[in-house]
């Protein structure tokens, strides 16, 4: 059989087969065994088939095969053209496989560039003879053809755009050809394949139609099927076809008027679409074009501004309003952007009359956002509007009116600041003009309206704010004047209550910090300073004006001002014997400083300089000299130090602490007094150094004197946290994980060792510290699961509980075992406490007696407490019930709160673990939100004194907790148990606290809800 | 769209002007900027002493906090109006000064009275009526039973008044309007936005 006749046989069963056999054809003409002429002769019968269409069409499919499998340069210049003639011959009698000879073509055209003639006439054929293409069915023989075409737009330009200018009837026809297309990958093409006619030809006989082709696919609704293996999207399909619309400006006149038409649409999608297509039409249309629309885009655009219905359609239309703006004002002349201008300036000035309304509101952001567009709009906005602005407010008495036109003008300084930073150097002379008429009208607002006024004298605050920010606006006099007012609020503005602005202005003088430093240097820092005595007599009111000056800090321009102001201060305060707790209050200010604020930097560290400048006389005034500093002095100025030194190289931070060591080290290793009194800097100081600066003898003295301090009994409560947070850095950072447990014997702190004193508890705390240091260092796995084993030992114990609630310490966060302070934080170490403690707790709790099952409920709460939650998801069966059990612990109140918390987590990410639960959390979330259980359920071994109580955070908490479970859980599960609870609640309505109340409200609301829900469903 | 609203363009009282719990707290209370630097979290020598178990056992002995007009109207005034996406606080459709809340008349009776006036945006607002029902509901549902509850439209602020108060006074059509579901409808969209 001959290769057609194979291919024949094969081409529906076996599509592959066909093509390895069109191949086989394709390699017989390469190594001339087989003549072209020969294989189209032996075409003929089936080619010529008068009965049977689908043989015609397959026989096409042969030679289209043959010819994509043929390597370049088989085929001379006169076989491929006649090839070419002898398929579109066939076209004009015959149009079946038109799929087929696109691809055959589509191959040839590979095969060898074509000329113009071919090229067109290709075209013309096809557009001819097959027009329109919605006639053939397979979706497939489509798309080859629009390839076709997409090549022929995309190699032979001139020739096919000559076609166009030439003959009169082809792009009509063009045009029509592609009517009806509605398959998402053919409309790809398509869509991108006009574009060039849209741009590159004359169109204007034709634009119309053209632009109805493919508006008529507007707004696109096209929802992909699932697992759409061709991946187009409708943004795809938008994107496109936007462009198109927006391709030509000829379209103008149908373009608008339709999009327009559509913006009318109830459905917020197709809002989108036509906001964006117009975005696309202003920025690709002629300027000109625009001009003739602008009025009337703007009497359709506004209403999406003035009545918003989605806050995303308003701010797309502000968009294109200003769009417009910035385009007309590429025009040299300005008659366009006047006659744009002029009506939005006459409505929005209307609309200020009787500000404050939404439309006046509305006008603020219109004119912001048209402003934004360039100097030559901004411009005449200033000169159309704030002439009428400040006479209605000048006009006016009304403060709520002054505060609505002041918004306005802010909101059109705020496209100048903007303006400006866009375009560096903008115009602002008429902007000038009006800012002394603002300022004395926000400056008076500040300073003379009544205190109660509170959005006036803010908005005056913002506007304030803004004019410093636009630069050249406010002479370097008036600048100072503003300053002096916003600092006069932040001073004087005492009135506290109602009409306190005074956080807000002292934000406010941040930002003037930022744009105007030199103002608040000379200003506002001396009067601040004349607010701050050496040695006050009264605190309160100084502390208010020091946190507002370390605030200032937060600005990098005046940090150094500010900080240099406080450390001198700091000295005068000390050597005029001020009360500890002014003392206290500037050292807090300087860390404030120093955390918050914006310290200099070089290379993204802190400067070191800053260590010798103000950590250093801290050390020596407070810590070295034996003045009898307090541990929270001391402990402040252990911050200071930590936070400028940690962040510092080996070289800087050796050199600090080889200087400070003679006089630390007389401390360490004796057992003087001053060495606890000096405990916390020295826990601070020690945080911020890097490991390496530490000498390896010089740890071990240091762990064995803290651990002797830590075992004795006669420390207060504040000395021997200090101790073990030491031990548990030292443990942690500098004692190499090889020599743990032999440094920890030398120390007499070997955590077993500890776990046998069961008598003293300290020796339980240091145990704790210890095994927290190890756990969170993750390098001693194995010493740490031995220890960790004795911990939960020592729960058997009667004394156990002291164990129990030191597990809520091991995971707790601590702000001295950080990565900063350069500690070895594992990674894993909660799921380490967890994997190991959590079975075995859930376990001896189903056993235990009822009092050592309180030590292992308690230590399960502590540890789960700091649990992230996606650790606990996974054993959620288990957790659950002894955490139900851990809500009937009465006297324990924060372990009861942790409980909650977990129980809030759950009912949040997996509500169907709790629905077998239902019936029994409900009861105690109830029993948990009343203050004291009601008489009579009290046993009569708890007297009239000990009466348990919930406390309002554990009442608050369980109510929200209980206001989860009717949203989270499933209805047939919660509204058994509505009427229960809706009644329940009521007596919490008339809870102590009103916080409680406000949470009870919460929660009765969500299961009133429920009826609702469940009524509508029977 | 406007022509159906009664009125379009009612006056908006900003946010800052409205009266709440917080602004007119004494300053001396709130907790300084300083006091945020240093994280407390319970410690190894006292794991008992975590933030929130001191700051609870200070207020443990239960100083009791009472119902006061501005509890009233932070229930109320987050409210939604049926027909601007506003609250009624916003709107000014109630007021903390019109905000009455009566002790008991006699010694021996518990009940003490809360009076809400209600200032319709415009005196022809057809909504008037759902606007007292709702304000009704919500009190009703989140207010303790010693508390009755008098919804009242303002005197000289609506056409209606008379006809709207007779209406919101009589629980029994107050419970036939809360069987109508469309009105239902409308109140829990109205009741929506409140926390």
């Amino acid at each position: 059989m001959s290769d057609i006749q194979l291919y024949l046989l094969e081409a529906d069963k076996n599509a592959q087969e066909a093509r390895r056999i069109a191949a086989q054809s394709a390699s017989h003409l390469q190594n001339k065994t087989l003549k072209l002429i020969d294989l189209v002769t032996s075409l003929e019968p089936y080619l010529n088939n008068k009965e049977d269409g689908s043989l015609r069409a397959k026989s096409v499919a042969y030679v289209a095969d043959v010819l994509t499998a043929l390597p370049p340069k088989v085929l001379s210049l006169q076989e491929r053209r006649l090839l070419c003639d002898f398929l579109l011959g066939r076209l004009e009698g015959d149009v079946e496989g038109v799929g087929a000879t696109a691809r055959a073509l589509i191959a040839l055209e590979t095969l060898g560039k074509w000329d113009s003639e071919t090229a067109q006439g290709v075209m013309r054929s096809f557009i001819d003879h097959t027009n329109p293409l919605r006639q053939f069915k397979l979706q497939t023989e489509r798309h080859a053809i629009i390839q076709l075409v997409d090549m022929l737009l995309a190699k032979y330009r001139d020739p096919i755009r000559k076609l166009n200018e030439d003959q009169s009837d082809f792009t009509a026809n063009f045009i029509l050809y592609w009517e009806g297309e509605k398959d998402p990958r053919n409309l790809m093409i398509i869509f991108s394949l006009l574009q060039v006619p849209m741009t590159e030809w004359d169109i204007s006989s034709n634009a119309q139609d053209l632009f109805d082709s493919v508006f008529n696919y507007f707004p696109i609704t096209f929802k992909p099927p699932p697992d759409d293996p061709y991946g187009i999207t409708a943004q795809d399909l938008k994107d496109r076809l936007r462009a198109c619309i927006a391709a030509n400006s000829d379209f103008a006149p149908y373009a608008f008027p339709q999009l327009l038409d559509k913006l009318d649409s109830t459905s917020m999608n197709t809002k989108r679409d036509v906001l964006v297509a117009i975005q696309a039409c202003v920025t690709e249309y002629e300027a000109k074009t625009i001009n003739l629309y602008s009025v009337t885009l703007w009497d359709a655009l506004k209403f999406e501004v003035l009545n918003v219905q989605e806050e995303d359609l308003a701010e797309e239309s502000l968009k294109a309003l200003s769009m417009i703006g910035g385009k007309l004002a590429e025009l040299p002349e300005g008659g366009p952007l006047n006659a744009y201008l002029r009506p939005i300036i006459k409505e929005c000035n209307e609309h200020l009359e009787d500000a404050p309304t939404k439309q006046s509101e509305a006008a603020g952001r219109i004119l912001q956002a048209l402003a934004i567009s360039g100097p030559a709009v901004a411009d005449r906005i200033v000169k159309g509007i704030l002439p009428v602005l400040f006479a209605l407010y000048h006009a006016s008495e009304s403060i709520t009116k002054r505060r609505g036109l002041l918004e306005v003008f802010t909101q059109i300084v705020g496209a100048f600041v903007k303006l400006s930073q866009l375009l560096p150097g903008t115009n602002i002379t008429t902007l000038q003009a009006f800012a002394k008429d603002a300022e004395d009208a926000m400056i008076h607002a500040l300073a003379k309206a009544p205190k109660s006024e509170v959005s006036f004298r803010l908005s005056s605050l913002t506007g304030l704010s803004q004019l410093v920010a636009a630069p050249g606006v406010l002479t370097d006099k008036q600048v100072e004047r503003a300053v002096d007012t916003v600092t006069d609020v932040v001073l004087h503005d005492s009135s506290g209550g109602h009409g306190d602005i005074r956080a807000q202005a002292v934000q406010a003088l941040a930002s003037i910090a930022h744009n105007a430093p030199q103002a608040v240097r000379d200003r506002t820092i001396p009067a601040f300073m004349v607010m701050l005595p050496d040695s006050p007599d009264e605190g309160d009111v100084v502390t208010v004006t020091l946190e507002a000056f370390a605030q200032l800090a937060t600005e990098r321009q005046v940090f150094d001002t500010v900080v240099l102001r406080l450390k001198n201060k700091l000295r005068a305060a000390k050597h005029q014997g001020a009360p500890a707790s002014y003392l206290r209050a500037l050292l807090l200010a300087m860390l404030y400083a120093f955390t918050m604020g914006s310290p200099m930097q070089e290379d993204g560290v802190i400067l070191s300089s800053y260590y010798k400048d103000y950590a250093q006389p801290l050390v020596n005034d407070f810590v070295r000299s034996d003045t009898g500093a307090a541990a929270s002095e001391l402990e402040i100025v252990g911050r200071i130090c930590n936070i400028i030194l940690r962040a510092q190289g080996v070289h800087m931070q050796a050199t600090v602490f080889h200087e400070d060591r003679e006089w630390m080290s007389e401390d360490m290793t004796g057992d003087s007094d001053s060495n606890t009194a000096r405990g916390p800097f020295m826990l601070y100081y020690y945080a911020s150094l890097r490991p390496e600066v530490v000498e390896a003898e010089q740890i071990v003295n240091m762990l064995q004197s803290q651990a002797k301090q830590a075992l004795r009994d006669r420390q207060t409560t504040q000395e021997s946290v200090t101790t073990l947070r030491l031990i548990s850095l030292v443990v942690n950072k500098f004692v190499s994980p090889k020599a743990v447990q032999a440094s920890l014997q030398e120390a007499n702190i070997e955590v077993e060792r500890l776990c046998n004193e069961a008598s003293a508890a300290q020796a339980i705390h240091v145990a704790f510290a210890v095994v927290k240091g190890l756990l969170i260092q993750g390098k001693s796995g194995s010493l740490t699961t031995k220890y960790l084993n004795s911990l939960f030992d020592h729960l058997t114990i009667t004394t156990g509980m002291t164990a129990a609630h030191l597990f809520a310490t091991l995971l707790a966060p601590d702000d001295i075992l950080t990565k900063a302070n350069h500690c070895q934080i594992s990674g894993l170490y909660k799921q380490k406490v967890f994997g190991q403690l959590v079975p075995k707790l859930t376990a001896a709790i189903r056993t235990a007696d009822a009092g050592k099952k309180a030590h292992y409920l308690v230590a399960l709460s502590g540890i789960l407490k700091w649990q992230p939650y996606s650790i606990l998801a996974a054993s959620l069966p288990e957790l659950i019930p002894a955490l139900l059990q851990t809500l009937d612990l009465y006297a324990d109140q924060s372990i009861k709160a942790s409980a909650l918390t977990v129980f809030e987590s759950i009912a949040m990410h997996d509500p169907d673990a709790l629905s077998t639960h239902a019936a029994s959390l409900i009861a105690r979330l109830l029993k948990c939100c009343i203050a004291s259980p009601p008489r009579g359920t009290t046993t009569p071994a708890s007297s009239s004194t000990t009466t348990p109580t919930n406390f309002p955070s554990v009442r608050a908490k369980s109510l929200q907790c209980l206001a989860l479970l009717p949203k989270q859980l499933k209805l047939e599960i919660v509204v058994p148990f509505r009427r229960q609870v809706v009644k329940q609640l009521m007596g919490c309505l008339d809870d102590g606290k009103r916080v409680v109340r406000l949470k009870a409200v919460q929660c009765r609301t969500a299961w009133l809800s429920l009826e609702e829900e469940g009524g509508e469903e029977d | 769209m406007d022509a159906d609203k009664d009125n379009a363009n009612p006056t908006i009282i900003n946010p800052s002007d409205l009266p709440s719990r917080r602004r007119s707290a004494p300053t001396a209370k709130r907790p300084g900027i300083f006091d945020a630097l240093a994280p407390a979290y319970p410690s190894l020598a006292d794991p008992l002493s975590s933030p929130e178990a001191s700051s609870d056992s200070a207020s443990s002995d239960e100083e009791r906090e009472e119902i006061d007009e501005q509890e009233v109207y932070d229930l109320i005034s987050t409210i939604s109006d049926p027909e601007h996406p506003l609250s009624l606080g916003s709107l000014g459709v109630v007021k903390l000064d019109d905000i009455l809340i009566l002790p008991p008349t006699s010694p021996r009776s518990r009940i003490s009275t809360v009076r809400v006036l209600i200032t319709p945006t415009t005196s022809a607002c057809s909504l008037t009526t759902v606007i007292g029902l709702g304000v009704k509901v919500r009190l009703v549902n989140a207010l303790p039973p010693r508390f009755r509850v008098d919804v009242r439209i303002k005197e000289g602020t609506s056409r209606t008044a008379d006809e709207v108060n007779k209406q919101l006074g009589d629980k029994e059509r107050v419970a036939a309007a809360m069987e109508n579901k469309s009105l239902v409808n409308v109140v829990n969209t109205m009741l929506a936005t409140c926390e």
